[in-house]
């Protein structure tokens, strides 16, 4: 008995330290998820019209943030326009510009296609701060009362969309 | 005098309308934020663009008189337990915490037993 001790002890701390191997790091689970979305007021890309957080509310929507300067937005540009197409999905994509120019964001929509329903524009990144973005792309799964309910980070493709967001679209509609 | 410099945090927000408390604030706290971009660097450390705007924001809030604790929690709503090298002591990180004393104990007990005292 004596002698299991050190081995119980060996075997606890192995488990306990292994576990956390296999936890995967990148994963930063985003405090905001249940939460209303933060408030803000915003210019629309190159109008001077002004959105609020309160004109998002009622639709479950996607929120995009992206700027022309990212690359993993411009391999996830095709999929979103591809999304924006989807007449069975129908569902709006709100992007928010950030530390981006309008000029620059405008030509891209025109050569790439705009997949957004809305964009705003967030130049100094306030908005961004508030959402909790430390990289674009990220992309928000809201409901129609505004509530988080999924944080996408990095590009989303047909399959990690398939596989993380349609779910939860589906579920919220029920 | 050289070799000073690589350690003097990067004056692009040395335009100080901080207090001198205020200035130490300001950088006692840049320094437990993790940048989440470059993640083992802190946002005193990072020249990643998000980590410039985290102490921009970080500096209006202390020139407005916030103290540690609450632009603390400012950036733990936005980003979570993660941003700040230190975790904070909740039921998650109890064990992470105690194990210290834990381990003491035992091992305070185990002389004692094999008669070192």
């Amino acid at each position: 008995m004596k002698r299991l001790l050190p081995i119980a002890i060996f075997l606890g701390l192995f488990i306990l330290l292994a576990r956390s191997l296999f936890v995967p790091q990148m994963d930063l689970p985003s405090p905001l998820i249940g939460k209303q979305i933060p408030s803000f007021s915003l210019n629309e890309l190159g109008k001077s019209s002004t959105v609020t957080h309160q004109d998002l509310l009622g639709d479950i929507a996607l929120i995009n943030i992206w700027a022309t300067w990212c690359v993993g937005c411009e391999i996830e540009h095709d999929f979103l326009v591809e999304l924006s197409l989807d007449q069975d999905l129908d569902i709006p994509i709100i992007g928010i510009n950030w530390k981006d120019r309008d000029d620059l964001a405008t030509r891209w929509l025109i050569q790439k296609g705009n997949p957004y329903s809305k964009i705003l524009s967030d130049p100094i990144g306030n908005t961004a701060i508030d959402f909790g973005v430390y990289g674009a792309p990220e992309t928000f799964l809201i409901d129609d009362q505004g509530i988080i309910h999924y944080k996408h980070i990095g590009p989303m493709d047909r399959q990690n969309f398939e596989q993380d967001i349609l779910p939860r679209i589906v579920a919220l509609r029920k | 005098m050289f070799l000073l410099l690589p350690f003097q945090v990067v004056p692009d927000d040395l335009n100080t309308n901080l207090t001198a408390t205020q200035q130490e604030l300001y950088q006692g706290i840049i320094q437990e934020v993790r940048c989440l971009v470059c993640q083992n660097q802190s946002i005193a450390e990072s020249n990643a663009e998000l980590a410039k705007d985290l102490r921009e924001e970080i500096f209006q809030q202390v020139e407005q008189g916030r103290n540690e604790a609450q632009v603390k929690s400012y950036l733990q709503e936005r980003y979570g337990d993660f941003v700040l090298y230190e975790p904070s002591f909740k039921q998650s990180t109890y064990f992470l915490w105690l194990s210290p004393i834990l381990i003491l104990i035992l091992i305070l007990g185990w002389l004692r037993k094999i008669g070192v005292f």
